[in-house]
């Protein structure tokens, strides 16, 4: 961005003013893309689930309603701002924006596309994740500054499970940070090329044989001092092809619902128990800002699940556009931002899907789920992605012996990691699941069933 | 682009001031730790000024996501009754103050601006000095630090369990609170007494006299 | 890349967090509330922190250990609230009141 102004302008301008313009502009395209989406994935959302409910949906404002949103926007301007007389008035006013805020922060460093990431952070992974937690800030202010027993029940149960949910979504993502070596989210897609299953393994031996649409250049794996080499790469080298990466997937994505309060886990704003939840007292543009928070907010997760897990830009073609040069590398981004932005609508696709299909949780069933299903997975899962990385990149002094791998190929390796983490997570899955199945059992057939042993 | 930066250090350093002393001072104590937030947050811009990207991200995730979000859960918890909140400071406050100013103005200030620390030279231009990043950080917890590491794994756990020991309250000793429809029968028996328990009463009254 | 070390001296971030150390100190002395006297300690955790960091990149920045001291400190900070605020809330429970001067039945 900073080059493209700077040919624009010339150099009429000092260097700091031309990064702050550089970072404003992105800024405004980052954000006026997102809300862009919010407005599509709300008609979307209507739609599809009165498609599944056997309705029609908002039909009437513009083609096919698409102009609904606009006209729902108009009515929440003109809405009257009211302020519950004993609340906390401050309190009550900034909660919105300290739920918002986060939210927005956390688009900064998705990698939207191949070369369009707006900041190239080390730590993004760790970031996305903090700057997300302090949300759950905005939500307590929410409950606490409305003065109403039902914003504080719905504020304190979306702490609760916001602060649950978080640990099987870090620590499922914290097997993709040892698979790959480093916290880096712009560097994840590129590291996702490469073939399903295998990934980036298959060498070509001779150079001159192998065309170049076919193949294309990288380091075998983060922090290899070796030569770059040849690998064959159709861009489907994604990380949900290999066990680790599907158990990951699956844990996060469920966790992400959870974050994002979508059915079934939409607990907090149960509308049926709790009136609206935390959102109870607000009106007009204060509600309106809590909402496209939460839309931003899966859109986001959304965007984060298919960046860490399937691959982001990554897809066929894009690597092949990119090896042509010249004006090919911005068709190559144009591309890779498309595959980036059809993986999002898929999954927010599926979350109406099971929006339309299950019912709402209990709280203690949500919170049974995240502690004694997803955390001692995510666990597991941990463990099996260590094990990959030292079959793939360990040579036999490193396992000092009782091991050595190093006469096979890239390609056989990556092959014995796959078998050996498919064994160990699927039978990590079955007998956690089968633990969980087991009915509970009342507290005197429990003692009972002690005096007995 | 140098002033820049210090202007940024300045607006954070006056804004963690500001919110500390309204931490300390503010009457209201989910307010209290509302500033208490904020000023952690910008605690965590100053270090990611100071180029401490792992540092400054962990501060957001565990002093704004969780130390802040169970300060706010305890405060909601314990909340006072109206009315007997009226004196937030101790009786002899000004005590508390003199100490702080004191320390600040006599001890702080004049050893920091008098001391004189070996910086180490800048860096020449056109190349910047190696900072140790994330991945030094990982790799020295495995190697050189390992055992202040497990350490203080072991202190998170006894705090986990600690804390949830602490604050455990059993079913049977949990204080009972009626609802209101059994505060309405309450308050609807004291103002007419039960006609057979008011005689038996009476009679026992005028059993003792005898 | 212009950095923190050449805009700004390093007395003036010594002095901040010197000040918040005071500022934490004041209010763990002088509140009631003892949920206020909490945040007043975690005022001084996070100046002590400012410190370690400042220290750490203005004088060895190559070295780690700095930054391994200030996450050591942000964990027995963390550990240290939830087992205060544990007592916290068990106090609550016993005898109705989180004011510390109202919980004396140690006094002599």
């Amino acid at each position: 961005m900073t080059d493209i102004l700077r040919s624009l302008i010339g150099n009429a301008l000092p260097d700091w003013l031309i990064v702050l313009i550089a970072y404003l502009l992105v800024t405004v395209i980052v954000l006026l893309f997102a809300v862009g989406n919010f407005i599509m994935m709300v008609w979307a959302e209507r739609r599809v689930v009165a498609r599944m409910q056997d309705r029609l949906g908002p039909n009437r404002v513009g083609p096919a309603g698409l102009l609904q949103p606009i006209a729902d926007a108009v009515k929440m301007f003109t809405k009257e701002d009211i302020v519950p007389r004993t609340a906390d008035r401050w309190v009550h006013l900034l909660a919105p924006v300290v739920s918002l805020a986060p939210v927005a922060l956390m688009l900064a460093v998705i990698p939207w596309g191949r070369g369009w990431e707006p900041v190239d952070l080390h730590v993004a992974i760790l970031y996305i994740l903090a700057v997300s937690a302090v949300s759950g800030v905005g939500l307590m202010m929410a409950g606490w500054g409305s003065n109403n027993k039902f914003a504080l029940l719905g504020a304190m149960r979306a702490v609760a499970q916001l602060v649950s949910y978080e640990i099987p979504a870090v620590i499922s993502l914290l097997a993709i940070v040892i698979l790959v070596g480093g916290m880096s989210l712009a560097q994840l897609p590129y590291l996702q090329a490469g073939v399903p299953l295998l990934g980036a393994s298959i060498i070509c031996g001779d150079p001159s044989g192998c065309a170049s649409w076919l193949y294309s250049t990288t380091t075998l794996f983060p922090g290899s001092t070796q030569a770059p080499v040849q690998v064959l790469d159709v861009g489907l080298g994604w990380l949900v092809f290999t066990p680790v990466g599907l158990l990951g997937f699956a844990i996060f994505f469920i966790a992400a619902l959870a974050e994002g309060e979508r059915t079934p886990f939409d607990i907090p704003e149960a509308d049926s128990e709790i009136v609206a939840g935390y959102m109870t007292e607000y009106s007009g543009m204060k509600f309106a800002v809590f909402y496209i928070a939460q839309y931003i907010l899966n859109f986001t997760l959304a965007a984060l699940a298919a960046t860490a897990f399937l691959g982001g830009w990554q897809g066929p073609g894009v690597a092949a556009l990119a090896s042509m040069g010249g004006p090919w590398i911005h068709a190559a981004a144009a591309l890779s931002a498309i595959y980036l932005l059809a993986k999002i609508w898929v999954l927010f696709f599926v979350m109406i899907w099971l929006r339309g299909a299950f019912p709402r949780l209990r709280v203690d069933q949500l919170m049974d789920f995240a502690w004694k299903l997803l955390l001692p997975l995510a666990l597991v899962n941990i463990g099996s992605a260590a094990l990959v990385v030292s079959i793939t990149q360990w040579t036999g002094a490193q396992w000092g012996g009782l091991v050595n791998l190093d006469a096979l190929t890239t390609w056989q390796r990556q092959l014995i990691a796959v078998a050996v983490s498919a064994i160990i997570n699927g039978a990590a899955t079955y007998w956690i699941l089968s633990i969980n199945q087991r009915p509970v059992l009342e507290p005197e057939a429990r003692d009972e069933e002690w005096a007995a042993t | 682009m140098n002033t820049f930066i210090t202007i940024l250090f300045v607006v954070f350093a006056v804004y963690i001031l500001v919110a500390a002393i309204m931490t300390v001072t503010v009457k209201n104590i989910v307010h209290a730790a509302l500033w208490l937030i904020s000023s952690f947050f910008t605690v965590g811009a100053l270090y990611l000024l100071m180029e401490a990207e792992f540092i400054g991200v962990a501060q957001v995730l565990i002093y704004v996501g969780a130390v802040s979000i169970l300060i706010l859960f305890a405060i909601m918890l314990t909340r006072d009754l109206e009315g007997t909140q009226n004196r937030q400071m101790t009786p002899r406050w000004w005590i508390a103050l003199i100490v702080p100013a004191a320390l600040f103005g006599l001890l702080i200030t004049p050893t920091v601006l008098t001391y004189q620390w070996q910086l180490p030279p800048p860096a020449p231009a056109g190349q910047s000095t190696p900072i140790a990043g994330a991945a030094q950080i990982g790799t020295a917890f495995v190697r050189e630090y390992l055992l202040p590491f497990q350490v203080a794994s072991v202190l998170l756990t006894v705090a986990l369990i600690g804390a949830v020991v602490i604050a455990f309250e059993e079913r049977e000793r949990r204080r009972y609170v009626p609802t209101l429809a059994e505060k309405v029968r309450q308050q609807q028996r004291v103002r007419r007494p039960d006609p057979a328990a008011s005689a038996m009463q009476s009679s026992e009254t005028a059993g003792s006299e005898t | 890349m212009p950095s923190m070390t050449e805009a700004v001296p390093l007395s003036w971030v010594l002095l901040l967090a010197g000040a918040l150390f005071c500022i934490g100190l004041f209010g763990a002395l002088s509140r009631r509330n003892t949920v206020g006297i909490l945040l007043g300690i975690e005022l001084m955790l996070n100046a002590v922190n400012i410190n370690l960091v400042a220290f750490w990149r203005y004088l060895e920045p190559n070295v780690v250990a700095g930054q391994t001291f200030a996450l050591f400190v942000v964990t027995v900070a963390a550990a240290e609230a939830a087992v205060g605020l544990a007592m916290i809330i068990a106090i609550y429970r016993s005898r109705q009141t989180v004011n510390a001067d109202e919980v004396d039945s140690l006094r002599g």
